[in-house]
């Protein structure tokens, strides 16, 4: 290892071990979609439960938040934990601002969803929109950017709509934001260990 | 023979930990140890070739009863490892 290296080897190698180091703690877009696919899921039968005029059960989706979505997070943590990936400032910022987001997300909708009334979907849609923004654009990844700022129009729009439209407005935003994006970012990370 | 070029970077082992540090804010043994393909012990050496240097700065605790040792580039590792970057520009480009 202590062999003379040329200029140029030396600059070869160094744009390598970067470039692989990059590859190896690359954000994918598993979690995002995981989210997408919960939200429209809880959302969509509440839709479904008010369609059957079961509205007294509506409230019995939203547990699979903290349930399945909590149970999920918990086993990534441990599963990161295991594996040695190093720390990175993009890294700790998206992780860290996942954490506060969801966790405001969740309070909002469990403990203050009376004092928000109306109001509830779009302040859930716009700081939705600001995740996925703040992902996109610190990954540079144009899909999720594109789609938070849709989210976020979605967002204000939901305020214009009767309430009734809200669950449609939050499962779009789901589809739009989350979902959309985080496959293309699979497919594209995909594309790049071919 | 490269009079400029920093004698403790330039060694293919050395600049990779420290392009890896470059590149994150900190890394553990083993992040290293499976990104440079070296064995343990070689990197082990490099390492604290580095820390003697003070290009680098290593924690060494424990995670699951199992030692864990965290290394992180300093600001001096910085210094040092722009100016090697910029030698080697200006051996590969003179009249740059």
């Amino acid at each position: 290892m202590e062999e003379n290296l040329t200029p140029e080897e030396s600059l070869l190698l160094i744009t390598k071990t970067i470039e692989e180091t990059k590859e190896r703690f690359k954000e994918n877009g598993h979690i995002l979609v995981f989210w997408g696919t919960l939200m429209l899921i809880v959302f969509g039968s509440q839709f479904i439960l008010s369609l059957l005029e079961l509205y007294k059960f509506t409230i019995y989706p939203v547990y699979l938040f903290p349930g399945v979505g909590g149970v999920y997070m918990i086993y990534i943590w441990i599963k990161e934990k295991k594996k040695n990936k190093p720390k990175t400032i993009i890294g700790n910022i998206l992780g860290s601002m996942g954490w506060i987001i969801g966790m405001n997300l969740l309070i909002m909708g469990f403990f203050f969803w009376s004092q928000l009334g109306v109001a509830m979907a779009p302040v859930f849609l716009i700081l939705l929109a600001l995740m996925a923004m703040v992902v996109g654009l610190s990954i540079k990844f144009r899909p999720f950017t594109i789609g938070g700022a849709l989210v976020n129009l979605i967002g204000f729009g939901s305020f214009l709509l009767d309430r009734d439209y809200h669950g449609f407005s939050v499962m779009l935003g789901a589809v739009v934001g989350l979902i959309i994006p985080g496959m293309l970012l699979n497919k594209a990370r995909r594309k790049e260990n071919v | 023979m490269f009079n400029d070029l920093d004698p403790i970077l330039h060694s293919q082992l050395r600049l990779s930990i420290v392009s890896i540090l470059m590149t994150v804010d900190e890394a553990n043994f083993n992040f290293i140890k499976e990104t440079t393909k070296a064995a343990a012990g070689n990197v082990s050496i490099q390492i604290k070739k580095l820390q003697d240097a003070g290009y680098i700065k290593v924690v060494k605790t424990f995670k699951n009863n199992y030692p864990n040792t965290t290394v992180s580039i300093t600001s001096k590792g910085i210094k040092a490892f722009e100016d090697y970057v910029s030698n080697l520009k200006k051996y590969i480009n003179p009249k740059k």
